[in-house]
């Protein structure tokens, strides 16, 4: 047997999410893990910690309430359960726990999107982001990868505020790499743009971003076969970052190709739109239709319209010239 | 303490009977109905962790004439009710001194009121490493039209599995509810055998029997393992004959002068 220096794989978003809340809970007395009967079995915080494990069974509603209780006496709980049933059926839960009282509780809601493939329509969820991003407050984050994932977890148990986390089903991968402990609101494949070595600079041929754990499978998949596309990888989508990351985005571009495995009304295309109307932002997202049909996830995102040509097709109609030229790089013309 | 208390409740139904006359009205016969229940109720949380959740937040007219007379808001709510700039609405929330979760959408406060209740069992030391020290109940104060909610049940539910036995649901069984009584609308038969099938202790008791009503909260239930139901027989309007046992009186606004006369009626 050769020990190699193989690196190991990736965990799964949700995983991952488990493995480093199991860690910080050693040295944090006051975190507790609520599940809602979607957790499995052999949790590993329930190993490490079983006296602040509960199973509530299957309660979503009740979950959330009591949640923000335990953290109204001081406690710092993370509850999960799939994002159709936290986000759309304890919607006025979390409207008037995490929006109205601002409980410090963390939503960690996998199976988002269409993660679940062949499960069906009942589990798949386009509309969170609409829904919680409606609520002021509310941190929303969908990290890509393991490495993202165990950051902002890590973020949220420091902050004390509220948050609502997006992730997959199993999807696993290594997260793009980026500058510092946290997270930043931008994260740009290959560097920022005309700075970093090896980045993609003035005269890409457009600039994609990605939201989610799918949206930016698909980024990555379109510069891998055009490495002249930049990509802008977006980890926190609520109001006050996306504000941060627009403002970022448009010093360098004025054209936006957001890629987001959620429906157009109420995702971060319509956001970045709104907040950035001298850009054109189009949108690559969910048809207005119901993926229900099975397959993998691959193939119900691409019932509702979300595959790589359809990301070719909006990034290379953009095609090169004035329309994408950098703004550094404007200024530094000038 | 009863005689203290009665005099609490007494002062407190006149409060809310100037509530009623305020330019909104208020919730007055399901405030009536309760008066008694939250003002024993928080003369219980002064004793240790316990937190007292109104859930049947339209009584909100209540629980500050409570608050007031129990020494936890030392303004007079009455002249503010729902006025403009005013923490004191018409469903409470967290603006409001003592009040540390907004209801008034029905069904909520029992969660909370479950969610405490872990936190006190978590905090009163069972070798979790939870911070804290702190021992309670989490008591909820519903309606009993309220309980037609599913968040109610789904809720007692998660209770029992859990063994909370430091939960403590206090139902208003006024009989009434927005449109008319209980039992025209979706009655709820036999409520004690419910809550007994869903695991819990059940009592009974006269919700305005004040020494009753002490007798019920006062153990420390916060090793018990079976969650409590108080199923409260009240009286819509108790106290204000002009209103007393009147379903119209579900939601009232009167006038200063009548206010003043029905005050000086009050039992």
């Amino acid at each position: 047997m050769n020990a190699s220096a193989e690196p190991a794989p990736p965990l799964s978003g949700r995983d991952a999410y488990r493995a480093e809340l199991t860690a910080l809970a050693g040295a944090d007395p006051a975190i507790v893990c609520l599940e809602a009967d979607l957790g499995g079995r052999n949790h590993p915080f329930q190993q490490a910690h079983p006296g602040r494990f509960f199973n509530l069974g299957i309660a979503e509603g009740t979950m959330i309430d009591m949640a923000a209780a335990l953290a109204s006496a001081g406690l710092r709980p993370f509850v999960s359960t799939f994002a159709t049933f936290v986000a759309m059926r304890a919607a006025e839960s979390i409207k008037l726990s995490l929006g109205y009282l601002g409980a410090p509780v963390t939503i960690v809601a996998p199976y988002a999107g269409v993660s679940g493939g062949w499960f069906g329509t009942t589990h798949h969820c386009l509309e969170d982001l609409a829904v919680v991003g409606a609520f002021p407050g509310v941190t929303i984050a969908a990290p890509f990868g393991e490495e993202e994932t165990r950051a902002v977890v890590r973020a949220a148990a420091a902050s004390g505020r509220p948050g609502y986390v997006r992730l997959g089903r199993n999807a696993a991968h290594h997260s793009l790499p980026w500058q510092g402990d946290a997270v930043p609101p931008v994260v740009w494949q290959g560097g920022v743009p005309g700075v970093a070595a090896g980045s993609a600079a003035g005269g890409t041929a457009g600039c994609l971003v990605s939201v989610g754990e799918y949206g930016t499978e698909l980024c990555l998949a379109a510069v891998a076969a055009h490495p002249d596309l930049a990509h802008a990888h977006l980890c926190y989508l609520d109001e006050a970052h996306l504000r941060v990351a627009a403002a970022e985005l448009a010093e360098h571009f004025r054209e936006l190709v957001v890629v987001e495995e959620h429906r157009s009304w109420g995702g971060v295309g319509s956001a970045l739109a709104r907040l950035l109307p001298h850009c054109a932002v189009h949108s690559v997202a969910a048809a207005d239709g119901w993926p229900s049909h099975g397959g993998g996830r691959e193939d119900v995102a691409a019932e509702v319209g979300l595959d790589l040509a359809a990301v070719l097709r909006k990034a290379l109609a953009l095609g090169p010239g004035p329309r994408l030229v950098p703004r550094h790089e404007e200024r530094r013309a000038a | 303490m009863t005689a203290l208390l009665a005099e609490r409740a007494r002062a407190a139904r006149a409060l809310v009977v100037d509530m009623a006359a305020s330019p909104t009205g208020c919730h007055l016969g399901g405030g009536l109905s309760v008066l008694d229940i939250l003002v024993v109720a928080l003369d219980r949380a002064e004793r240790d962790a316990t937190e007292v959740v109104l859930s049947k937040g339209h009584a909100a007219a209540a629980l500050y004439a409570a608050l007031h007379v129990s020494g936890v808001i030392e303004q007079n709510p009455a002249p503010h009710y729902g006025r403009a700039g005013s923490p004191y609405t018409g469903h409470p929330g967290p603006a409001v001194p003592g009040v540390r979760f907004p209801t008034g959408s029905l069904g909520h406060g029992v969660p909370y009121a479950v969610g405490w209740a872990l936190a006190c069992r978590l905090r009163a030391g069972s070798g979790t490493g939870v911070p804290g020290g702190a021992r309670g109940l989490g008591i909820a104060v519903t309606g009993d039209g309220e309980l037609q909610e599913g968040l109610v049940w789904e809720s007692l539910q998660v209770a029992a599995a859990q063994r909370l036995g430091n939960v403590v649901l206090i139902v208003d069984a006024n009989g009434g509810q927005n449109d008319g009584y209980v039992a025209d609308i979706s009655p709820l038969p036999d409520l004690p055998g419910r809550f007994a099938a869903f695991g819990l202790d059940v009592v009974e008791v006269d919700g305005h029997d004040i020494a009753a009503l002490r007798d019920v909260l006062a153990p420390d239930r916060t090793d018990a393992t079976r969650p409590l139901a108080v199923v409260a027989h009240t009286v819509k309007g108790k106290g204000v004959p002009a209103v007393e046992g009147r379903a119209a009186a579900h939601y009232v606004t009167i006038t200063p002068a009548r206010a003043a006369q029905w005050k000086e009626a009050i039992a």
